[in-house]
């Protein structure tokens, strides 16, 4: 019983932070809202230089040969940096789903993203970056090419996650050999993932903005209302973070308990995220409530994540089912 | 990663539970907090010697298997999954044993924590006092040296000291130097309650019995040997037990997981299959237990592999007393009018509830948790 991870791991995580630290800031996030495109092809070459976006695919699709054990902490780094576009999607969907395909090696090199909708959707996200959209057929996956379809715009809260209404779905695309179930695990998870990295950013945000502003004479973060406020959120946010690892390890291994373990995941790290957007919001009081303020960028992203994959409510109903049978 | 057991492991659960089987009372013994069942506890704790798993993860040498931290979550998992009696040698074993291992003279080694493994002697904590208690820095019972520099002599007063009621000694920390005041000048002292000098008070508990006591020093006289960790190193002493306490041991999840599955057969039998507000809460406390188990494994995995566990501890203390209260809370709600009884088969859970309403403030509240963690792990500014 080992509950960690390597060095390569670490390391490989490390790395992506630091890259994106220096080259993906809130500045260049708030670039990417003004830019109207929610797509930064900037960062998007450095993920599939670095490996990232390959992570998953095998080394037979110039992949990296990894599982999602050796995924889940970049897609965290990924959400602790609000990263924009189809980014989680593309590596561990789309990786997935399209393996051993011929656009496998796009998705490697960076020139494929991919976009889904499985759980019947009624807006799809990233249609006008993603060059390939998932859609659920029965127990199958199919893929559609964006360029052949139908899509009309309708305005997210996300800049950094377009929306669209699709049609001209019916038919046509290509069916994939998958598991519809395993793939819609697979973005439950990464969507998870994500939502915990920016739970932690949420909530450094406003751990700097408490040290910093003050009133009464002193920080606002030596107000034990301020502090038990915050310590409430990173309670939230830190007993997700070993539900989302161990949903990790259980669909690397294809456990038995993959589902209820990935439900259990997605429930806990959208309430965390739900926590820590309404603490960090609160810690800054108005200021938190400007269109100025970075904070919006990445509350907005949580806004946007929480419901999608299925909501807390409804992966909290999957786990019901596994633990006290089905209703 | 990975979250299978070894062989190693696996062999060392069967034995764990091939033992338990074989040994928990059929029956539940009456609570530790009475005369009658203090004793019985102590047998069992005995019992459990004899079989060598009071203190498994305790060096060889002193009465434990030198069991590694994962070892001891397996034994606790089966621990509690065997419906085995509360543990009475909490405060000894898990608290002031790990740190008499740490900061122990070879004699004081030698001399307690064989007697303390073997529940031959049973210790209380006395640390609170009446104007010290989420402020204990603040802390006035005195100990001064006697003339010959051989004794403390011991003046003041302890309250809420846990199993002082019963119990054959206790640990607490005392002003040994009067010019100082807050965290220095404290010195941790280990003493037999028969000492003359010391009078025990019984308060009787929420639940009517007498779990913890007030404890008052008249010119107590205790050989300077039982300082342990030195003289004026008293409050980083006391910290490292509070934070042995708060991190791993005092609440290991497998007694939640175990509680858990007990509220879901109490849901699968009398609860309301189309009551869905229910069925979602018992589910978040499963979701609960079952994330509080995967952090202390991911804890312990961090210790084994040489890190540290520090005031992101206090997250801990929070979390499974808040879990502990919601599920009795539920349970009682499932109960419906069986919960208002103190008697009958419903009784555990009513013990329970009234038990689990002191997690949020024993070892320090969870508001002053809360403080540590902003502190602490977060760094805001002091207050």
């Amino acid at each position: 019983m080992k509950f960690s991870f390597n060095h390569d791991q670490q390391q490989f995580a490390a790395g992506l932070r630091e890259m994106l630290e220096r080259e993906f800031t809130a500045a260049h996030l708030r670039g990417v809202w003004e830019s109207g495109t929610g797509h930064d092809p900037a960062v998007w070459a450095r993920l599939a230089d670095m490996g990232v976006l390959s992570m998953m695919l095998p080394e037979s699709d110039g992949g990296m040969g990894g599982d999602f054990v050796d995924t889940v902490l970049l897609v965290e780094e990924l959400g602790r940096a609000a990263v924009p576009g189809p980014v989680f999607e593309t590596m561990t969907v789309g990786a997935l789903a399209l393996r051993g395909t011929t656009w496998a090696s796009g998705v490697a090199d960076g020139s494929v993203a991919v976009t889904a909708a499985l759980m019947g959707e009624r807006y799809v996200p990233h249609t006008d970056v993603a060059a390939l959209v998932l859609l659920a057929d029965h127990q199958s996956v199919r893929a559609l090419e964006t360029a052949q379809l139908q899509t009309e715009s309708v305005e997210g809260i996300d800049h950094g996650r377009r929306l669209a209404t699709l049609s001209g779905t019916d038919s046509g695309g290509h069916f994939l050999a998958v598991d519809l179930n395993e793939v819609i695990d697979a973005g439950a998870l990464a969507s998870a993932a994500y939502l915990l990295g920016l739970s932690s950013r949420m909530l450094a945000i406003a751990g700097d903005y408490a040290r910093d502003r003050r009133q009464f004479g002193q920080p606002i973060g030596s107000f034990q209302a301020v502090k038990h406020l915050m310590a409430d959120a990173l309670l939230k946010v830190e007993f997700a973070r070993p539900a989302v690892y161990r949903a990790a390890w259980s669909h690397a291994t294809g456990a038995d308990t993959r589902s209820r373990d990935v439900s259990m995941a997605k429930a806990l790290a959208s309430e965390a995220a739900q926590k820590a957007a309404r603490s960090a919001l609160q810690v800054h009081g108005a200021i938190g409530y400007t269109w100025e303020c970075d904070l919006q960028l990445f509350m907005k992203k949580a806004w946007a994540l929480m419901p999608a994959w299925g909501n807390a409510s409804l992966h909290r109903r999957r786990v019901s089912d596994a633990v006290l049978g089905q209703r | 990663m990975d979250l299978t057991e070894t062989p190693d492991e696996q062999a060392f659960r069967a034995e764990a539970r091939a033992w338990l089987e074989a040994n928990v009372p059929a029956e539940p013994l009456p609570s530790f907090d009475t005369a009658e069942g203090f004793e019985l506890h102590r047998q069992w704790e005995a019992k459990l010697y004899e079989g060598r798993w009071s203190a498994v993860s305790w060096p060889a040498e002193y009465g434990g298997r030198d069991a590694d931290y994962l070892k001891w979550l397996i034994f606790e998992e089966e621990y509690w999954r065997s419906g085995a009696p509360g543990r009475v040698s909490q405060n000894g074993i898990f608290l002031l044993g790990p740190t008499i291992i740490e900061v122990g003279t070879p004699e004081q080694k030698a001399r307690f924590l064989p007697a303390m493994a073997r529940s031959d002697e049973i210790w209380a904590q006395a640390w609170s006092e009446p104007d010290a208690g989420s402020d204990m820095a603040s802390i006035r019972s005195k100990g001064t040296l006697s003339a010959d520099g051989s004794e403390w002599i011991l003046n003041g007063q302890k309250i809420w000291a846990s199993r002082a009621a019963w119990a054959d000694w206790c640990f607490g920390i005392f002003r040994t130097d009067p010019e100082s005041s807050r965290h220095k000048g404290l010195t941790f002292i280990l003493m037999p309650l028969d000492t003359p000098g010391i009078t025990v008070r019984p308060i009787a508990q929420l639940d009517g019995d007498t779990g913890f006591a007030e404890i008052f020093f008249d010119d107590v006289r205790v050989p300077v040997e039982n300082t342990l960790g030195g003289v004026g190193n008293g409050w980083s002493v006391a910290m490292a037990t509070a934070g042995f306490e708060r991190g791993v041991s005092l609440r290991s999840p497998a007694r939640f997981n175990v509680a858990v599955e007990r509220l879901i057969k109490l849901w699968i039998r009398i609860g309301d299959p189309d009551d869905d507000t229910m069925r979602d809460a018992v589910t978040d406390l499963w979701m609960q237990a079952e994330g509080y188990r995967l952090h202390t494994y991911m804890t312990v995995t961090k210790l084994l592999e040489g890190g540290h566990v520090g005031s992101e501890s206090s997250l801990n203390k929070i979390f499974w007393s808040e879990m502990d209260v919601r599920a009795h809370e539920l349970a009682l709600q499932l109960l419906g009018p069986d919960a208002e009884r103190m008697d009958g088969a419903h009784q555990r859970w009513v013990d329970g509830f009234l038990f689990s309403l002191s997690g949020p403030i024993y070892a320090g509240t969870n508001e002053i948790q809360r403080n540590i963690i902003a502190d602490r792990v977060l760094n805001l500014p002091r207050g």
